[in-house]
């Protein structure tokens, strides 16, 4: 075992064990991410008049599949890192010979993985409350995602969550030299929340506005997942390539934050 | 005496009868595998923070409460201003049980703790204090008098201490403020949880002095924990010594040390170094430096030893002293354990019951 | 009574004058409003297109529902949220023990300490749309007002259902998201009640009472509410409030005073 995954492994252990104390919390963060269900009954419901392209059906499976992509793709790295700086706890950490965005990466891991069991349970009771969803009805057919839906899916939501991760990071470096960059990222999260199809899916989007998002990366990181797990066609290439770009853009910023940010950090008297 | 008891027919401040106070903890094991088998199932122990305290402080007075961490100290103190419901047992503090928490009775109580403090950090004193004026029902003019009454006895000023922001204001300062803010409405009842925690010797008497001077002013009764025993020489009369969750002492300070420390300490300096073999014919040697030790006599042989002293040797100085008082509560300690299969069912650990920041 | 209006002003004053050290909040926080309410209105605007109407609302009665949520997003943020904050702070720093000791109602306390300016740009969003909606929906002053009471009994259950949540961190101590799970709740009344399907609607008016905060308020508001949803309203709010009173009483009981 190298050094290093042994490392990972320790932190996945404390932070696990860390998060499983905080278990009453992480049901409160599972009903907080319960959005994409508030509008699986809005949009169903709308449906059911076949006034939109899409019937109840489809827009049952579309939000379930939102509700799993934005599961696994929550972050808050940018609270507890705005923390860690303005509680002067982050000094310690960085005497340690890992870089700490490991051990946050992480705890973000831990935190899913304790949240498996609720989420669990409420996908089993959508899939329940909705069973058009899986049956289908006379617009679509049954859900079964083939390998391709699968594999697919679980990349585009990799890739979802290290451009959110990263995109918080590099705001919540920020706080070396401003306050409440939480605040300030908000503005950033209602972006992803209005424009990502978290609230409505893209399709029902005036064609116009829809072509205009698809350039922004919001869409790519719920709307794209989401339909490669329906297994519907979606723009794979354009996707995977956005993604990527902003992946890759994102990560250099970050470093180059970062070392900026550790200077002046320091020489504040850390 | 029983509980309730009264000296010349005055009502007693407090009265606790039978006090007993019952944690609940989870037991858990380190690491992953222990945190999955707590979340599975949970074990609990039952921590006896109080076992059946009984105590009667009389308005007026200054009780010392003595015991190591984890006795149970601020369990009882909490208790007894009604933060903390007792498990079993009567509490009364000027005729009200505290865990109503009356208006009545809080505002004639107040509590300070070293280590919590009730001040908005990030503003002055002062507005703080203008807070309490307003919580406590004290008309504009009157509490400005009392400010400046307190303010004066502690050595603060009205625009220096109290109009900076209080997160600027070293320990001893803030201290002095949180008490100003804390006697403002002039309680009757003092509960101090080691007001002088942490604070350089200046302040501490400062402290003590200004607690011993409102006692005197204005016949508070104080029930007072310090780890410092200079506070409690100074201020307490009587003491009360908590250990395990029970109560092993409760008189006066000089009966305590009377009958845990029976002897005495001979301090002398001589004209010329004798060795401690040739001290040890006087009492047991503490400690020899050059020409001045240190012994220690039984209490009864004391004016025998010095008497012997004086004519088998040149003195320069001498000083007799009751031994330090930490050693004599220390002493008390090592006896109750030793004495005490009663508590086997207390782990040593029962300090957890009270976790400390 | 004179002492607790008196001890609110101080502790409003003294919030507010500690919150503008953070003089560009106020910008961010109109950003936000500003976002917040683009977007709300972009959503609502999806469900309105192909002449579909949701729940069979019209435009402007559904922007009435949408006005109480933001009024009472206003309010969370200004007075809510931060008390329920400083409640968790206090029981994890064991200074609760502080306003325990105090001669005043330690719940009034606990819920009024603290305010926040930086929600008033949703206050006054909220009530920018109901004044829109109301002039489109010609409201006569009388449903005005009582509509205004029925938005505050909205209020009370959102406060109500809030504080017994936060009364949970004398059990669990670490309860820092409170506030999202509260907000995402009270998201769903950003949407009228007859929007959603039947279970969603038995959901958010029997078990979670969403409905009883947004959808009941701005139908009395436009004065269509029914007797039956007016007393339950009534109802669902003073049993709630009693419940937060009585919970609380509950959980001091459980109180340990963390760290001696």
């Amino acid at each position: 075992m190298s050094a290093w995954t042994r490392r990972l492994r320790a932190f996945f252990g404390i932070e696990y064990a860390l998060m499983l104390t905080y278990r009453a919390e992480i049901l409160l963060w599972a009903i907080a991410t319960c959005l994409p269900l508030i509008m699986l009954g809005v949009w169903t419901q709308a449906a059911e008049s076949g006034d939109f392209v899409h019937g109840p059906a489809w827009m049952a499976r579309y939000f379930i599949a939102v509700f799993l992509v934005r599961q696994v793709t929550i972050v808050w790295v940018i609270h507890h890192f705005e923390y860690l700086v303005v509680s002067g706890r982050l000094s310690p950490q960085l005497l340690l010979p890992v870089d700490p965005v490991w051990r946050y990466a992480v705890a973000h891991l831990a935190e899913q993985a304790c949240r498996i069991p609720i989420v669990a349970v409420m996908l089993v009771g959508c899939l329940l409350l909705f069973p058009a969803a899986w049956r289908g009805d006379a617009t679509v057919g049954p859900w079964v995602p083939g390998w391709g839906a699968l594999v697919g899916g679980a990349l585009a939501c990799m890739a979802a969550f290290t451009l959110r991760f990263l995109l918080q990071y590099t705001f919540g470096l920020f706080a070396f030299w401003l306050e409440r960059v939480a605040a300030v990222h908000e503005l950033v999260y209602l972006l992803i929340l209005f424009l990502s199809g978290m609230v409505a899916p893209l399709e029902v989007f005036p064609a116009a506005a829809r072509d205009a998002v698809l350039w922004t990366p919001f869409p790519w990181l719920v709307w794209f997942p989401a339909k490669l797990m329906m297994g519907e066609p979606a723009p794979v290439l354009r996707g995977f390539v956005t993604l990527g770009v902003w992946i890759v853009a994102l990560a250099v910023v970050n470093r180059v934050v970062w070392i900026r940010g550790l200077k002046h950090y320091s020489a504040m008297g850390a | 005496m029983s509980p309730g008891a009264s000296y010349d027919g005055c009502v007693p401040s407090i009265v606790v009868d039978n006090l007993s106070k019952t944690y609940r903890v989870a037991d858990k094991d380190p690491g992953l595998r222990g945190a999955v088998r707590h979340l599975l199932r949970r074990q609990h122990r039952e921590v006896k923070a109080v076992r059946g305290v009984n105590l009667v402080i009389e308005p007026g007075e200054v009780v010392g409460f003595l015991g190591a961490n984890g006795a149970g100290k601020t369990t009882v103190m909490k208790m007894l201003t009604g933060l903390v419901h007792p498990t079993a047992g009567r509490v009364e503090v000027l005729g009200h049980e505290p865990k109503r928490r009356r208006a009545a009775l809080l505002r004639q109580i107040t509590l300070v703790m070293g280590n919590k403090q009730q001040l908005v950090w990030d503003l002055p004193a002062g507005d703080s204090l203008r807070l309490n004026a307003a919580v406590y029902g004290i008309p504009d003019t009157e509490a400005k008098r009392r400010t400046d009454e307190l303010c004066e006895v502690l050595g603060l000023g009205r625009d220096k201490e109290l109009s900076q922001p209080v997160r600027k204001l070293s320990l001893g300062q803030r201290m002095k403020c949180e008490l100003v803010a804390a006697l403002l409405h002039h309680p009757k009842v003092l509960f101090l949880d080691e007001p002088t925690l942490g604070l350089d010797v200046n302040a501490q008497t400062a402290v003590r002095d200004f607690v011993g001077r409102y006692n005197a002013q204005h016949g508070a009764s104080v029930l007072l924990t310090s780890h410092y025993m200079a506070d409690i020489t100074a201020l307490c009369k009587r003491v009360v010594v908590i250990h395990r969750g029970q109560i092993h002492f409760d008189g006066p300070l000089d009966d305590l040390t009377t009958r845990f420390a029976p002897e005495r300490q001979v301090r002398v300096e001589l004209a010329e170094p004798v060795g401690a073999q040739g001290l040890s014919a006087y009492g047991v040697v503490e400690s020899v430096d050059g020409r001045a030790a240190t012994l220690r006599v039984p209490r009864d042989s004391v004016p025998a030893a010095v008497n012997r002293l004086l004519s088998d040797h040149r003195v320069v100085d001498l000083t007799v002293a009751d031994a330090p008082i930490d050693e004599v509560v220390e002493k008390l300690f090592a006896h109750a354990d030793a004495q005490g299969d009663t508590h086997a069912d207390t782990p040593p650990d029962a300090g957890l019951a009270e976790p400390r920041p | 009574m004179r002492r607790y209006f008196k001890t609110l002003g101080l502790f409003w004053a003294v919030s507010v004058s500690a919150e503008m050290a953070y003089r560009t909040n106020f910008l961010i926080t109109s950003l936000t409003t500003l976002l917040t309410l683009a977007g709300a209105l972009f959503t609502i605007g999806l469900l309105f297109q192909n002449g579909h109407t949701p729940g069979g609302y019209s435009w402007p009665a559904a922007l009435t529902v949408l006005g109480v949520y933001t009024l009472l997003d206003g309010l969370q943020q200004s007075l809510l949220a931060p008390n329920r904050t400083a409640l968790t702070e206090h029981v994890r720093d064991g200074t609760l023990d502080f306003v325990l000791l105090k001669p005043v109602d330690a719940q009034f306390w606990m819920s009024m300490r603290r305010f926040s300016p930086w929600g008033l740009t949703d206050v006054a969003a909220g009530l920018g749309l109901l004044g829109y909606a109301g002039w489109r929906l010609e409201i006569s002053p009388l449903g005005a007002l009582s509509g205004g009471v029925a938005v505050v009994l909205g209020g009370v259950i959102l406060y109500a259902v809030g504080f017994m949540l936060a009364t949970l961190t004398v059990w669990f101590v670490k309860l820092y998201n409170i506030t999202i799970a509260m907000a995402a709740l009270l998201e769903a009344g950003r949407y009228p009640i007859q929007a959603y399907p039947a279970v969603y609607r038995t959901f958010f008016t029997a078990v979670l009472p969403v409905a009883f905060m947004t959808s009941v308020p701005a139908a009395a508001l436009r004065g269509e509410a029914g007797a039956g949803w007016l007393l339950g309203l009534a109802v669902v709010s003073g049993g709630l409030f009693a419940a937060s009173c009585a919970f609380w009483r509950f959980a001091l009981r459980f109180y340990t005073s963390a760290s001696s």
